[in-house]
């Protein structure tokens, strides 16, 4: 499409402002089971995302038919969108920073440069790999994922930017049986260089954590002492990072509202938003709306220093947008809970009575963003004076996710990212609340 | 839009190695959102979604591809493509698209494409009115509109060629209740496969707002739910995500082909107390989970699940027919171009029982009463659900006594589906949307009000 005949046009009709936000994405997924190739995707996909301010009111329309002759419908629907809405927010297009970071490692042509015949038949052997390891794995799938994606942001104000990132993921979801008990596992890497898959070791752990939990059942209801695995915490983390998003805080509906300058968590507590990160997708020098991104601990110590803005509510706050307005609303960039010098085992060794949480089910309806309650189905182990005593499941562990940061006494040292970005190491938590048998 | 001779020169470049079926779907979708917050529009999209999705099939191996773009050229290399991953002499399949067939199975009275925006804006405007009047302590009302006319074409080798349109439209209200102690919130979102008319023959917007309001003031002024074991009486309507989630997952070829559902293998066995029958029907008028087609070209259906207590039927899509060697139940569905279809459930429900809503109570001597459910998820393998209570009593006595909040119910579904002791004479559905491996789909929960004997409770109370 000719974006400067959109422009044009835009401008002809009384549109005072237009950016246009146009995405190019690349996929190719396998997925292994029964030592056959059973599910292969390839795609190629555009969209295109236009904003625009009309009446200073922001109309936006995107489309996936990407043509010229598509320049009228547009124009029509940022003005019909614009002369509808009747929020009083001030609206932005944003002419550009001065500067942007340079930010390496967002691309490796490492994936490329792998055919995909090796690629399945990498996946394949990984399936092998996890049934190698124990004979009570009955069933694996493996899968490799990979993602290229362009972007370029331009808009009526000069700015003109552009991305390239990629990205691969690898991994096994394992089923293991003795018989009378069936449980799963999930284990996976991500990364943009192939290298870094450590097909050895994600059969390893896998096969291990779906074995460990077989035969697990409920334990004694009442208070324990917990140890939150990494995959576990960041599984908590997830639904609650929304609380740290000046949108939801003007809205009154954060915690975290009026609490800046306070102490929020236990001192251990150090939680960062980093856009430089290497090989992941989340990273970038700059946000949707254009904007130069920031590295920033929002969480230093235990104390709040700020929110996640875009233009809009930093113009609200008298502040200064921290990059993190995308298309789908203020979200944080790469975010995690930085790790801390525990080593994981000795952090076992160190529980007199207490629960190892593994896996918590259902978080994104267990949880309550608003009130910062939940109350979570849960596996993992009985620990006794150090010892793994045995697997545990069919449980729920509750609390109030704050009272929870405040109550961490330990964090480890072994960060790991879910699929979306969101890491955390293990944390070691004074109490929770169990109910079980 | 494409035309078949361009369909079929896709179809047959898919053919040209081993493969034995080959698919193209082809979608076209105008969608409308709109949102309201603090009273104010704050944002209101339209999106043009246009894509075409080709499969190609050896057995029930299979691969997929998709893309925005309609040039034969583009069209030809990918399924081109996606052959080569199949070795071998091409089967030379012959076949012919015949008439293309028009689904019409759910009449639509007014597009909403012919609605002006200000009119779908103004049922936000009405909604947040009328929870805000509601009750003082309402603090803050999130409303967000949609609707959408997805215009589908599917064809493939066996000759399909069909051509379905699904209009959907839904409202839903977030209500949040405040005091110096807490923040509750109450949620309504009624949808169907309907035309603008849903808001002025069906639903009226004030009642699904004061619904949403009433729940936030309730559990506002609950108290904090006991643990532990105890019997639970589950509500009719969004009740039914019980059955959804803890054996509808369970149920869908997707698990069951693969040995990963604790059903496999028990067609024609007791796997439920025999009060239950459950049904899976893409067939009710204008309901949010139906349709005339499946996203495979086959027509909706109506499938009994479970019949008095027996396992009857698993919902499965044309591949994962081939592998479990059973017969394909129309149970193709998908979110779009973007994604190859596999089972997935449309209007999900247990049918009605006998026993009246008082009766089930009054026979509850002490027990929680789920009276408004959140969401949940399950494991397949394992059957292990936990889901969410909205709005909960204690029940004392045979009688509802005070609102407790932050339950979340746990165990497994086969467990619950031999513990479910009493069924109810009032079925109601509920609309959600239904995340799975084909993206997320509308479908429709229900069921009439059930007792379920004994369930773990998570409560943030502590044991009782």
């Amino acid at each position: 499409m000719n974006f400067d005949l959109l422009f044009e046009k835009a401008k002809a009709k009384g549109i005072e402002d237009i950016q246009v936000y146009f995405v190019n994405d690349s996929e190719f997924d396998i997925e292994v089971f029964a030592g056959e190739l059973e599910k292969y995707t390839i795609a190629s996909t555009q969209k295109l995302s236009i904003k625009g301010i009309y009446n200073s009111k922001m109309g936006t329309v995107s489309t996936e038919i990407i043509s010229d002759d598509m320049i009228d419908f547009i124009i029509n629907s940022i003005i019909a969108s614009a002369e509808a809405v009747d929020s009083l927010d001030e609206v932005f297009i944003y002419e550009g920073d001065k500067k942007y970071q340079e930010v390496s490692g967002l691309y490796d042509t490492s994936l490329e440069n792998v055919s995909a015949k090796d690629k399945i038949k990498n996946t394949l052997e990984l399936e092998k790999k996890v049934m190698a390891n124990d004979k009570r794995i009955r069933m694996v799938q493996a899968f490799y994922g990979e993602g290229s994606k362009s972007v370029l942001l331009q808009n009526s104000k000069g700015l003109k930017l552009n991305k390239l990132v990629n990205n691969g993921l690898c991994g096994v979801y394992v089923i293991a049986s003795d018989g009378k008990d069936q449980r799963t596992a999930i284990e996976y890497e991500q990364s943009n260089d192939y290298n870094d898959f450590n097909f050895e070791e994600i059969a390893k752990k896998g096969a291990e954590r779906a074995v460990a939990l077989l035969g697990a059942q409920p334990c004694d209801s009442g208070e324990y002492e917990i140890l939150l695995t990494n995959n576990a915490s960041s599984s908590l983390l997830a639904p609650h990072m929304g609380m740290f998003s000046a949108e939801m805080v003007q809205r009154d509906v954060s915690l975290l509202k009026g609490k800046i300058g306070e102490a929020i968590s236990s001192n251990l507590i150090t939680i960062v938003d980093d856009p430089f990160m290497k090989k992941s997708t989340k990273s970038g020098a700059f946000d949707d709306e254009g904007v130069a991104t920031s590295y920033k601990e929002l969480v230093k110590d235990g104390v709040l220093t700020g929110y996640l803005h875009n233009l809009k509510t930093a113009k609200k706050d008298n502040v200064k947008s921290t990059g993190n307005g995308f298309l789908r609303g203020i979200i944080p960039t790469n975010f995690y809970i930085k790790p801390g010098e525990l080593s994981y085992d000795d952090t076992v060794k160190s529980m007199k009575k207490g629960l190892i949480i593994t896996d918590l089910a259902g978080t994104h309806a267990g949880t309550n963003s608003i009130s910062g309650d939940f109350s979570l189905q849960a596996s993992g182990f009985l620990v006794e004076n150090g010892n793994i005593i045995r697997p545990v499941a069919l449980i729920t562990v509750a609390g109030n996710y704050l009272t929870m940061l405040k109550d961490v006494t330990g964090v480890c040292d072994d960060l790991k990212f879910n699929f979306g970005y969101i890491g955390s190491p293990a944390l070691k938590i004074k109490s929770l609340m169990v109910s079980g048998k | 839009m494409l035309g078949r001779n361009l369909i079929k020169k896709v179809l047959d470049a898919a053919l040209t190695t081993n493969a034995d079926f080959a698919e193209v779907y082809i979608e076209d979708k105008f969608q409308t959102d709109a949102t309201m917050l603090s009273s104010k529009v704050e944002k209101v999209d339209n999106s043009k979604v246009f894509g075409i999705g080709v499969r190609v099939a050896r057995g029930y191996h299979t691969v997929y591809g998709y893309t925005n773009s309609p040039k034969e050229e583009d069209l030809v290399k990918l399924a081109s493509d996606l052959a080569q991953s199949f070795s071998g002499e091409t089967r030379n399949i012959s076949f012919e698209l015949g008439e293309m067939k028009v689904g019409n199975a759910h009449t639509i009275k007014i597009l909403p494409s012919e609605v002006s925006i200000d009119e779908k804006v103004d049922l936000l405007r009405r909604a947040d009115k009328a929870a805000r009047e509601y009750d003082k302590e309402i603090t803050q009302v999130m409303i967000r509109y949609s609707d959408y006319v997805q215009k589908i074409w599917l064809a493939n080798s066996e000759g399909t060629y069909v051509h379905d349109t699904r209009v959907r439209t839904r409202i839903a209200i977030n209500a949040v209740g405040a005091n110096e102690k807490t923040k509750q919130s109450g949620f309504n979102g009624p949808g169907g496969h309907y035309g603008f008319e849903f808001y002025s023959d069906i639903i009226n917007v004030e009642d699904v707002a004061k619904e949403a309001a009433r729940v936030a003031i309730t559990m506002l002024h609950a108290d904090e739910c006991p643990s532990g074991k105890m019997p639970v009486v589950i509500d009719n309507g969004f009740g039914g995500v019980i059955f959804h989630e803890a054996c509808g997952h369970s149920l869908e070829a997707t698990s069951v082909a693969k040995g990963a559902s604790v059903f496999v293998g028990k067609k024609g066995e007791v796997i439920a107390n025999k009060l239950v029958t459950a049904i899976d029907d893409g067939t009710i008028a204008n309901a949010w989970g139906s349709a005339t087609y499946d996203d495979e070209g086959n027509l909706q259906k109506r499938r009994v699940l479970i019949k008095d207590g027996v396992l009857n039927s698993y919902m499965i899509d044309k591949l994962n027919a081939k592998r479990m060697n059973d017969e394909c139940t129309h149970s193709g569905r998908r979110e779009s171009y973007r994604f190859a279809p596999t089972s997935r459930m449309t209007n999900t429900f247990i049918d009605n029982g006998e026993s009246t809503f008082e009766e089930i109570i009054a026979a509850t001597k002490y027990g929680l009463y789920a009276k408004k459910m959140g969401g949940g998820s399950v494991q397949p393998a394992t059957g292990d659900f936990n889901f969410a209570v909205g709005e909960g009593y204690m029940i004392r006595d045979g009688k509802i006594a005070e609102p407790v909040r932050g339950a979340t119910l746990v165990g497994t579904g086969a467990e619950v589906l031999m513990k479910v002791d009493m069924i109810g004479n009032n079925l109601l559905t509920a609309q959600g949307m239904c995340g799975s491996s084909s993206g997320s789909i509308p479908t429709d929960v229900g069921q009439p009000t059930i007792r379920i004997s004994e369930i773990t409770v998570g409560g943030t109370k502590g044991a009782n």
